[in-house]
């Protein structure tokens, strides 16, 4: 029962060449397989396929019927009766997000995908549907009320959301905890694993209001980041039909009756549509 | 492969195979008691402590790591107790391990033939000598893959600690992944963290299997 | 108003959403599992060859699954097929294939350890008995191999089914995924659902493993 030892080598070696095939995977020159469907191929289909969140109310989530729904959805909805198709809803998580537009497994991702330059070397995105200001949420007994107030603290973050890359970026200097789930976070800011949660302000405010003794200290942290839906890098025919859309859709105000239904009864009179909505695909 | 993007991540990913050693080494230690402890405990059929682990065998293997976790970490602070992350993922682990050692170590105890005891018996072996001398050994040599087997699975499993906020590899992995798209280069790390701490795990087993056939009778 | 969570499980298909999912991790599982039982046993059996060759393949692919985290093998399978070779495949069908890869491999060394467990004093016997190796592997060591398989086998499925939940990544909701899609919207309303939700999760995965696992230990008392 003797294994020579170089059969182990190999075998690890073979690992790490099936590792570094899949490596190469993210540059798209090298892609073959799953090319992007254009404008056409998409409506002779008859089906689009959209990749949104599952579980992040009241963007992308599923109600209690398993119908999905949120802001994100709404739109995508729209997006498919425009096209004359039918919607097909495939969930996603943040870290698939491009690997799904890359594969050509969705033809779009409404997944409350925040703009940056390195991300949109990845992909294409097209104009913007909503604009995200940041909140800070602390204990009232030991309220964060200034940026500078953040470095070495321990911060709480959601995962795939716009506060986690805007911190990354911005500041480095902040050590940040990541959960998955709103919920989680939300617990772990309430056991005081954390000194402060940064969020969307909507949902931060939404949040304080609800809960005995935190606050908002900083309703406002940074330039507003947008939310935009993104093609496959090249689809230029699918992105430029989304663009020529957004400024359809500006005109009869599609993004404030979306805020309306969807985000109003959640997040209530905290904030006005106008801090969030961007119509027409423009700032 | 962008070599740039490698070095930039490296030392996050240095971190976390740290991380993942340190909550596995202490989760296997643990798990190793626990398995033996239990192991022991249905072996000489004590009465009432022999239901209490089967209860516990049944549960811990019956539910997943991160169900344990989720109330460890969230749920525990309800009832006023605050176990801070990586103490919540040793606790889990041993949890989990306990059941999945004890199991490889009864079946291993199983395998050997009751003649062997019997003989031991007759040839002046007390109790504790037979199991030492005779039992034990070709036990464990019978166990040993499975142990091995349940061993990498503990270091595998400890992804699952994400859900609690530790950066284990597979979380820092799927961060570069979600946050920077750079995914070839996070998976060729994930693999490589993963084949420097696992490979010597499996190398050394693979040994200490050797090591101990020459225990078993007839071979 | 705040409410304890419970009433979560009654809203809506809450419940029988759950349950899907449940079938969802359960029919991966399950299936991958069946498929490794008759492939591990193959591989396993070639495993104790003596052939140098052929140990080094096998023991290359052992060691290539173990090492393999789960969720690299799901990109590999699920993106990386379509990318290369333009195989779509569906998550689920993935969740599959590559449940059914690393199965395979632990199936084939247990299955590897179990008959080399056997004395070897019973193979001679049987061979001086005039028994051909195949009838020897089939009536006297395949039996005792099975027997001392069982609670490791067992062991795997479990974990096999305890290890689904990582194949929300590739867009296949199961059970656990249900449980945090009910959690999410919920938040509000029900601060604890959580724990509720998942309570009733950590209940379905008992539901599913612990008839699995006494079925195993009644069929192991039987045969000794």
């Amino acid at each position: 029962m003797s294994v020579p030892r170089r059969l182990i080598l190999g075998s690890a070696l073979a690992s790490l060449a099936l590792a570094a095939c899949s490596g190469s995977s993210s540059t798209p020159a090298s892609s073959t397989g799953g090319k992007a469907r254009t404008l056409e191929e998409i409506k002779s289909s008859g089906t689009i396929r959209i990749g949104v969140f599952s579980d992040k109310a009241p963007f992308g989530y599923v109600d209690a019927e398993g119908k999905y729904a949120g802001y994100d959805v709404i739109y995508a909805e729209r997006i498919a009766k425009d096209l004359g198709a039918k919607v097909e809803f495939v969930p996603v998580e943040a870290a698939s997000r491009v690997e799904f537009l890359e594969t050509a497994k969705v033809d779009i991702i409404l997944a409350n995908f925040t703009v940056t330059p390195e991300r949109a070397e990845k992909v294409d995105f097209a104009g913007p549907y909503m604009k995200v200001s940041l909140g800070v949420v602390s204990p009232e007994a030991a309220a964060i009320t200034a940026a500078d107030q953040l470095a070495g603290k321990n911060v709480i973050v959601v995962k795939g959301t716009t506060a986690e890359t805007f911190l990354e970026k911005n500041h480095p200097e902040v050590k940040l905890t990541k959960y998955e789930q709103y919920t989680e976070a939300t617990n772990a800011l309430i056991d005081g694993r954390g000194d402060a949660w940064v969020t969307d302000n909507t949902e931060a405010l939404a949040w304080a209001a609800g809960a005995q003794g935190f606050t908002v200290g900083i309703a406002s942290l940074g330039n507003p980041d947008t939310i935009a839906g993104a093609v496959t890098k090249g689809n230029s025919t699918l992105r430029d039909w989304l663009n020529q859309h957004l400024v359809t859709l500006g005109e009869e105000k599609f993004f404030h009756s979306d805020y309306e239904q969807t985000l109003k009864p959640v997040y209530g009179d905290a904030v006005s549509a106008d801090e969030l909505v961007v119509e027409g695909g423009k700032l | 492969m962008n070599w740039a993007v490698i070095q930039a991540t490296l030392p996050t990913f240095i971190e976390a195979t740290l991380l993942t050693v340190r909550v596995a080494a202490f989760g296997i230690v643990g798990a190793l008691i626990v398995g033996i402890l239990c192991a022991t405990i249905t072996r000489a059929k004590l009465p009432v402590a022999r239901q209490l682990v089967w209860v516990y065998v049944e549960i811990s293997r019956n539910t997943p790591l991160l169900g344990q976790l989720f109330f460890l970490y969230y749920g525990l602070p309800k009832l006023g107790i605050v176990v801070d992350a990586e103490h919540c993922a040793v606790i889990g682990l041993t949890f989990l391990g306990g059941s999945f050692m004890a199991e490889a170590l009864r079946s291993g105890l199983d395998a050997v033939e009751p003649i062997q005891w019997q003989s031991a018996q007759s040839l002046g072996l007390s109790g504790v000598q037979t199991m030492r001398h005779v039992i034990l050994p070709q036990a464990t040599a019978i166990a040993m893959p499975a142990l091995t087997a349940n061993v990498i699975f503990l270091i595998k499993e400890t992804s699952v600690v994400s859900i609690i906020a530790l950066a284990d590899l597979v979380f820092v992995a799927k961060e570069q992944i979600g946050s920077d798209y750079t995914t070839a280069e996070a998976l060729f790390l994930l693999v490589s963290c993963y084949l420097v701490i696992l490979l010597p795990v499996s190398l050394g087993a693979g040994w200490l299997e050797r090591r101990l056939r020459h225990a078993t009778f007839g071979d | 108003m705040r409410h304890s969570g419970i009433e979560l499980l009654f809203q809506g298909q809450n419940f029988l959403r759950l349950l899907h999912g449940l079938w969802v991790s359960a029919s991966i599982a399950l299936l991958a599992m069946s498929l490794s039982i008759v492939l591990g046993t193959g591989l396993g059996i070639v495993m104790t060859s003596k052939n140098r060759v052929v140990k080094f393949v096998t023991r290359a692919y052992l060691e290539t699954m173990r090492i393999m985290p789960q969720i690299v093998l799901l990109f590999l399978v699920f993106f990386d097929l379509t990318r290369y070779f333009n195989v779509n495949l569906d998550g689920w069908s993935a969740a599959v294939v590559v449940f059914t890869l690393w199965g395979t491999a632990e199936m084939g060394d247990l299955v590897r350890a179990a008959i080399t467990s056997i004395p070897k004093h019973q193979y001679s016997s049987a061979r001086a008995l005039g028994m051909t190796p195949w009838q020897v592997q089939r009536a006297v060591i395949l039996p005792q191999a099975i027997r001392r398989l069982l609670p490791t086998t067992i062991n795997l499925t479990n974990r096999m089914i305890m290890t689904t939940p990582l194949v929300a990544l590739i867009g296949v909701v199961e059970v656990l995924k249900t449980g945090q899609q009910i959690i999410d919207p919920n938040r509000f309303a029900y601060p604890d659902g959580s724990l509720w939700i998942y309570g009733t999760v950590l209940l379905l995965y008992f539901a599913v493993c612990f008839p699995i696992s006494r079925v195993a230990r009644l069929l192991e008392r039987r045969w000794s």
